[in-house]
């Protein structure tokens, strides 16, 4: 079994992610295969795509545009 | 006054780190790497040429590495001439081939190393600097930059006016995200463009005679809420920072004009002034692009971030500025212990979180709506604390200036067996029945006077088994006291015949991180009316004293050389406190009284500066 080697794409550790940590990705070329160094996951990119899209779920405004004027109104009712 | 100003910086660092690593993976480190500098100044280019091309000014921040190269030398000089900007300085990018060889270190950026070594390089590099341009630079910067480093740079080099002196809020939460690797750990410094004191750069000083000669200005404008519970280091004015954090679609991250436009809004607490900065280091803009973000995505963002300012600035709206000419206006327009504000609303996680922020010579503090206007993060600017920082001095790479609340890294509301975390609270009793106002969401809205700020929140219910009240809080910090009064009243009641009480607590504990510190020696007090003190000598045993008609409860920290008191404005007001254990390693002191419907517990806290151990 050879060197992991930075994938196609350098992802970063999907587990990793949701505890705050960025850690690259090594890639198994033999197995065609992502894993991390620090924690158990292994995947395919598919599973890191998975991953990242539930990580975006947290940021619930995240394509929502607040200009000044929205900024100053948010949350003044009473 | 009505001035949101900005700051761009670029700067030639010809051997970025982010480069580097992916450059030279799996060859042996090669400070020299053609491939490395020509793809390092050909992002400075772009960079340049994107924001000139969107009319905005630049700040070209030389590095060692860039004073040692021609091409870096010739294009600083053709822009400052074409477009006015300012040749400037840093100590980041130190490595170089050049400064390897004189010096044999390692350390990427100037404030880990022995203050000897500091000495050194500042003299090396601004007499290449003037060799190099003429002139000695106005402004610098790194990372981090303690107060006797800039200090000396005063000293030697007494033209410097400004600097980048440190990263808002890069503490142990940067320092994990990056796997524990990334040494830039110094919380506690203000958010925006300050004077820093000559005991602590990330305090504001007090006077003149406190002030330690330039205008410090953070890293990047950070995001006030997002950077409390995550890595600062996706939420700021730096495009590549927030792709960083997954916060976009594609090359669509409306956020980072989202900041942009809150920046603009913090003029409303700020007298019509507001800051931004712009500092995005050419290794996020490389050709292998940045992690999973390929070169187009990432050079689209910055692209489309200074268009907005560009386009800002066409509006009137934003004016560009040099660090330099930042620095003078600033020495113009405000004091030097100007105190800094910001209610900041959340526009990322879709909640009605909000967040209030203030600082002056004395404190910074941070009082959470959520938490019902808890104040979860205190940092006693009043003790004037030296913390040299670097090789060879006790802190070493820890810089964050001091807590003495923490509800983040020392639990707050929240404990899972024993004891109490970190925090600045209430309690509201009726009968048996207790609430900590910390579980009481609500949010806030600003006023200011002469020589106070004041954030008042919407009134929170409390509900109990018979009882129904509405209580409102209200924080006036008084600027450049050390004082905080707190207002609790009770503004509705379903049984006004009923009674409640208020108990105005502090728990309180020290550090710079999630760990525990010693608190052995710290000294609890409950002072009576009539002048009785009733002093303990903290020691883990769980001891507690109260004492009717208090006049002030009182809590020493002489690690952190800070002291720090609650005073009730009323008689009749019982005070005491409690030692804490290992397991709940805080102090806590409080008062407590019984009120009434249309009646207040109205104390202020103080901190102050004590003697240290």
């Amino acid at each position: 079994m050879s060197q992991g080697i930075t994938g196609p794409i350098n992802y970063r550790c999907p587990q990793c992610l949701f505890r705050a940590i960025d850690y690259d990705l090594l890639y198994d070329k033999e197995q065609e295969q992502y894993y991390c160094r620090r924690c158990n996951w292994e995947g395919e990119e598919i599973e890191i795509l998975g991953f990242y899209s539930v990580y975006k779920k947290q940021y619930k405004h995240m394509l929502k545009r607040w200009t000044v004027e929205q900024i100053e109104a948010k949350d003044e009712e009473e | 006054m009505d001035k949101f100003i900005l700051n761009v910086i670029h700067r030639p660092e010809l051997v970025p780190e982010y480069i580097n690593t992916d450059a030279v993976e799996g060859k042996a480190d090669d400070l020299g790497a053609k491939e490395v500098i020509g793809e390092s100044l050909d992002i400075f280019k772009l960079q340049q040429d994107i924001a000139h091309r969107n009319g905005l000014k630049c700040t070209i921040q030389m590095t060692y590495a860039a004073l040692y190269n021609d091409e870096a030398i010739a294009l600083a000089k053709q822009y400052h001439e074409e477009f006015g900007d300012e040749i400037a300085h840093t100590f980041l990018g130190v490595n170089c081939e050049e400064f390897r060889k004189k010096y044999g270190l390692k350390d990427p950026a100037i404030w880990l190393y022995h203050m000897d070594d500091k000495k050194r390089i500042v003299v090396d590099s601004f007499e290449r600097f003037k060799e190099v341009f003429g002139f000695y630079p106005t402004s610098t910067g790194s990372y981090y930059m303690d107060a006797d480093l800039i200090a000396f740079i005063k000293e030697k080099y007494p033209m410097v006016k400004t600097a980048v002196a440190t990263c808002f809020e890069e503490g142990p939460k940067v320092f994990r995200h990056a796997n524990n690797s990334w040494y830039t750990i110094m919380d506690g410094a203000p958010w925006t463009a300050w004077i820093p004191s000559k005991y602590n750069s990330q305090a504001i000083a007090e006077n003149e005679e406190d002030d330690l000669g330039i205008v410090a200005v953070p890293h990047l404008s950070r995001d006030l809420l997002a950077i409390q519970d995550n890595a600062g280091d996706m939420f700021g004015t730096h495009p590549q920072n927030v792709i960083r954090g997954l916060i976009n679609e594609g090359d669509r991250l409306p956020f980072q004009y989202n900041l942009v436009d809150q920046y603009q809004v913090m003029k409303n607490y700020n007298k019509g002034y507001s800051y931004n900065l712009v500092y995005v280091g050419p290794g996020w803009m490389g050709k292998a692009g940045r992690w999973e973000t390929g070169y187009e995505t990432l050079v689209k963002s910055y692209e489309d971030f200074l268009a907005y300012y560009g386009n800002l600035k066409k509006e009137g709206k934003v004016e560009d500025m040099t660090m330099t000419e930042f620095a003078d206006w600033y020495r113009e327009n405000k004091a030097i212990n100007e105190p800094c504000c910001a209610l900041w609303k959340d526009t990322l996680f879709g909640t009605k979180n909000q967040v209030f922020w203030y600082a002056d010579s004395q404190m910074r503090a941070t009082v959470e709506m959520k938490m019902g206007g808890a104040i979860v993060d205190l940092r006693p600017y009043a003790s004037k604390l030296r913390r040299p920082v670097g090789a060879g001095t006790k802190a070493n790479q820890d810089a964050s200036y001091p807590y003495i609340v923490h509800s983040r890294y020392r639990a707050g509301p929240f404990v899972h067996y024993a004891g109490e975390g970190a925090i600045k609270s209430a309690k509201i009793r009726c009968g048996a029945e207790e609430v900590d106002l910390s579980s009481c969401r609500t949010t806030a809205t600003y006023e200011e006077g002469k020589g106070f700020r004041k954030c008042i929140l919407r009134p929170v219910t409390i509900e109990f088994q018979t009882l129904e009240v509405q209580i409102e809080t209200a924080y006036t910090f008084w600027e450049n006291t050390g004082r905080i009064e707190i207002s609790r009243k009770v503004v509705g009641s379903s049984d006004p015949s009923k009674k409640v009480v208020i108990d105005e607590f502090l728990t309180s504990c020290w550090g710079t991180t999630e760990y525990a510190e010693d608190l052995t020696g710290c000294t609890l007090s409950v002072v009576e009316k009539d002048g009785t003190r009733n002093d303990l000598s903290y020691d883990y045993r769980c001891r507690e004293f109260k004492a009717d008609n208090a006049a002030a409860v009182e809590a020493v920290i002489p690690m952190v050389q800070t002291k720090v008191s609650l005073t009730p404005a009323d008689d009749d007001c019982t005070g005491y406190y409690e030692e804490g254990y290992s397991f709940a390693p805080n102090l806590k002191i409080g008062v407590y009284k019984e009120i009434g419907l249309n009646e207040s517990l109205v104390t202020t806290m103080k901190l102050e500066q004590a003697e240290e151990i």
